[in-house]
This record gives C-alpha cells, sequence and structure tokens, in this order.
C-alpha cells in the first residue's frame, strides 16, 4: 500500500438501528498519522461511526476500509478472505479504543487492567508487561495507583488508566469516544493532556468530542456531523473559525458560548 | 413429660438418626454439586448463538423449573428405566431428580448473572482483541459469580429441604429413619418433632451462613455488587 493511501476509508457507509437510520451514506479518508476531530450534536451518529470502524457495531451499507481489511454488511475480509472470528480479534487489538465511560474492568487492578491484554492477547510475559505497564503510568503521573482498583480512583484518573490500557498494545489507530464527556469539567483538563501528549503521538487518531477548543488544538483535520451524515470538514480554524454551512456555524456558536 | 420423652428418644435412635443425617447432607451436597455443572452447561446453552444448542437448553431449563420435585423423583427411578434402559439404585435416582430440580434454577440464576455485566465490560474486552471465550473466562464470568454467590447459596437450601422427599422411593434419610422409628413406637409426636427441629437447626445454620456470606461479598468485592433481596 503506498504511503499515501489513507489508513482509513469509509465509503458511504450506512447504519440503522431497526428503522432508525443512524449512519446514511459517510464518506470519509483519514490519512496516515492525521488526528480527525469528529464534533456535532447528540444523536448525530458519530460515536457510532467510531464504533463502527473497529466492529463494535455492524454496519448495513457501503465498506469500511482499514489498512488492508475491508468491513462491509457481510463482515470483515481481507485478500479476498473472511476473516474468522479469532482474526477479527487480532484486528481489533491493532486500534486502541477509548471510551466516555472508561470501561475499566471492576475486579482487577489499575495494573491488572493494563496487563491483561498484552499478556493474554499478544502473549507476553508478566514481567515485560508490567515494566511497559509502570513506565506508561509513570508518564500519566499515577505509578502509585498500580495496585489500587478502579473504583478508587476518580474519573480523570480511571480515564487515564484507560487510555494506558489501550496504548500498551502499541496501536496504530486510536479511537477515542467521547472520552472527556463522563468528567467533571475540573478533570478534562488532565485527559486531554494525556490524550495530546500521549495518545496521539504521531499515530493515527479519531476522536469524538465537544471540546471545540482541543479539537483545534490537537485536530489536523474537524469533520462536522448532523443526522447521520457529514455536513461540513476541513482544516480546524475553517470548519471551528468560519463555518460555511448554517447547521456548522449554528453548532459551533451554540457549544462555544 | 414430652420434652423428656423427645429427648429421650432422640438419644436412643442416634445412631439412626445420624446415619440419615449423614444420607441428607451427602445427597444435598452431591446433587448440588451435579446441579452446579449441569445448569453451567444448561446456561452457556441459552446463552449461545446456534438455535440448536439454544432450543434444548431452554427447553431443559423450563421442563426442570416447571414439573414438582416429587413428579421428577418418581419419574427418574419409575420411568427412566423403560425409558433409557438403565435402573439407578433410590439413591442415584434422587441424586439425579434433585440436581435436575436444582439446575434449572441455577441455569436462570447463571445467566441473570452474566447478563448483568455492563455491556461495556464486553466492549472494552472485545476492544483490546479478546475472543469470546476469552472474555467470558477472564471479565464476564469472575465479576458475574461474585454477584451468583448469593443465588447459589440460596438454592442449595432449597435443595436441601427437597431431599427430604427422597424417603418416599426408600432413601433411608432422616425422614426415612423417623418413619421407620415411628412404626418400631408408634409415637408420631416426638419423632417427627424431633425430626422437624432436626431439619430446622440445619436449615437454619446454612441459611444463616448464607446471609452472612451475602451481608460479606459485596463488601470484600471491590466493586458494587447489588445485594440480592432475602435469603
Amino acid at each position: 500500500m503506498p504511503a499515501s493511501d489513507p489508513v482509513i476509508r469509509l465509503d458511504k457507509v450506512e447504519k440503522r438501528f431497526g428503522k432508525l437510520e443512524v449512519l446514511r451514506g459517510i464518506d470519509l479518508a483519514v490519512p496516515d498519522s492525521t488526528t480527525i476531530a469528529l464534533i456535532g450534536p447528540s444523536g448525530s451518529g458519530k460515536s457510532t461511526l467510531v464504533r463502527c470502524i473497529n466492529h463494535l457495531e455492524r454496519i448495513q451499507g457501503g465498506a469500511i476500509h482499514v489498512g488492508d481489511t475491508t468491513i462491509t454488511a457481510d463482515g470483515l475480509e481481507r485478500g479476498g478472505r473472511r476473516l474468522s472470528a479469532g482474526d477479527i480479534a487480532r484486528y481489533r487489538a491493532g486500534i486502541g479504543m477509548v471510551f466516555q465511560s472508561f470501561n475499566l474492568f471492576p475486579h482487577l487492578t489499575v495494573l491488572g487492567n493494563i496487563i491483561e491484554a498484552p499478556t493474554g492477547v499478544l502473549g507476553w510475559s508478566k514481567a515485560e508487561s508490567t515494566d511497559k505497564a509502570m513506565a506508561l503510568l509513570r508518564k500519566v503521573n499515577l505509578a502509585e495507583k498500580a495496585p489500587d482498583y478502579p473504583a478508587t480512583l476518580s474519573g480523570g484518573q480511571q480515564q487515564r488508566v484507560a487510555i494506558v490500557r489501550a496504548l500498551i498494545m502499541d496501536p496504530r489507530i486510536m479511537l477515542f469516544d467521547e472520552p472527556t464527556s463522563a468528567l467533571d469539567p475540573e478533570l478534562t483538563g488532565e485527559v486531554l493532556r494525556v490524550i495530546r501528549d500521549l495518545a496521539i503521538g504521531g499515530r493515527t487518531a479519531i476522536i469524538v468530542t465537544h471540546e471545540l477548543r482541543f479539537a483545534r488544538e490537537v485536530a489536523s483535520h474537524v469533520v462536522f456531523m448532523d443526522g447521520g451524515l457529514i455536513v461540513e470538514q476541513g482544516a480546524p480554524d475553517q470548519v471551528l473559525g468560519s463555518p460555511r454551512e448554517e447547521r456548522t456555524r449554528s453548532f459551533v456558536g451554540r457549544v462555544a458560548h | 413429660m414430652s420434652l423428656i420423652r423427645l429427648w429421650n428418644l432422640l438419644v436412643e435412635y442416634q445412631d439412626v438418626l445420624l446415619s440419615g443425617i449423614k444420607i441428607t447432607v451427602v445427597l444435598a451436597v452431591l446433587s448440588m454439586l451435579l446441579a452446579m455443572v449441569v445448569g453451567l452447561i444448561a446456561c452457556l446453552g441459552m446463552l449461545s448463538r446456534s438455535r440448536i444448542l439454544r432450543a434444548p437448553a431452554v427447553l431443559f431449563v423450563e421442563f426442570c423449573r416447571n414439573t414438582p420435585i416429587l413428579v421428577q423423583l418418581v419419574w427418574v427411578h419409575y420411568a427412566w428405566p423403560e425409558i433409557i434402559g438403565v435402573k439407578f439404585d433410590a439413591f442415584t435416582s434422587s441424586m439425579i431428580a434433585l440436581a435436575m430440580q436444582s439446575s434449572g434454577y441455577l441455569a436462570e440464576e447463571y445467566r441473570a448473572g452474566i447478563e448483568s455485566i455492563e455491556k461495556g465490560q464486553i466492549e472494552a474486552s472485545q476492544s483490546l482483541g479478546m475472543t469470546y471465550w476469552r472474555l467470558m473466562r477472564r471479565i464476564v464470568i469472575p465479576q458475574a459469580f461474585i454477584r451468583m454467590v448469593p443465588g447459589i447459596l440460596n438454592q442449595f437450601v432449597t435443595c436441601f429441604k427437597s431431599t427430604s422427599i427422597v424417603s418416599i422411593i426408600a432413601v433411608p434419610d432422616i425422614m426415612y429413619q423417623a418413619g421407620l422409628i415411628v412404626s418400631a413406637t408408634f409415637l408420631p409426636m416426638p419423632v417427627y418433632t424431633g425430626v422437624a427441629l432436626v431439619y430446622f437447626v440445619l436449615v437454619f445454620l446454612i441459611s444463616s451462613v448464607v446471609r452472612w456470606l451475602s451481608r460479606k461479598l459485596p463488601m470484600t468485592s471491590y466493586f458494587h455488587t447489588q445485594q440480592h433481596a432475602g435469603v
């Protein structure tokens, strides 16, 4: 694959929940090592879109190309061969995902959460996984929390652990689904800093967010969605600073107040 | 004085009664262990995406839960020899019937526990590259198990009490021994009162442990488990 090809390409992607059309023909190209900020009102389909990329949601029409893997309504395939459940798991392992509600495993310690997938999925030794986990935890200032259980951590701390849990897999792509929406306002800063300074780090990233200032700061490209369609996309300064479409203007005006 | 008569009787027949208690306890424990395994298989069948696995599992569970234990006992002991061609001794038949009854309820208990795990846990596991079996084994079942413990123990209490009907096919449990003592002594009042007391003490002890554990569990676990309603 030539380096200039987009890592992620969506081609007329359609997604329905019953009769509700959530994605109505999305075309989007995400070039290698770029950061896309997905913005839009709730219900616009932006969370669903990122969840389709790692196949947490099935699509009903169109195609999603990620590297040499293609997702269609029929499932996943690579080089004309249908992927098995194990292949799909490996595909997902290469894509890091951070959820709005953190989703840490409550029965495992912070360290246990982080090394679960490297040891179980990638087959690393426990010592190696622990070393890497501790190095990452130090970078997010949570090394002393390694033996604690998630329930004892603040929301901001939990989300930083969740980011580390995704990063230890060294994914090529990072997906963030409203990573700060469940946090108290005073805790969003620490999480956004970690996303900016550590998690993106040269990777291809898609961030669903309501933090427009953050989007402007980190994104190379901003995509505005409404009603299951991409209304407008372009450079952050253009989309957020001088939007062409009326719907974008009113959304940016409402959120930025 | 009837209390003294009761005591004398219990002392006089203590060996028989103790052997009855032993049979009751062993039967309850073995049936429960068998039910836990069979219930788990039935539960996995019910949760399966394959219809061929799901349909018989659902049928089995509904049958177990919707037929009386006495009917199951008699059916296993007297009808199975003709259906499957194997005749079990009374103890084995009792164990199978009791396990059958409990496994239906346990399968539901397991399923409720597994389904109570938040979807986000499964999605996070999937996004980290875990396969279905790995995420069940490492993430879902360990969390679900803690939520299931009170329900499993409650089912044990029910199973223990249900053992009292096996005397009907001549398993020498406490009930059966009591019947023999009554025929020898013609003293139903003290004998059956004694048996009631023995059951009460045993079941009350088990129930108390269950209650204590149910209260204890959510605190020893590091996360918020819903406290199950009374025992």
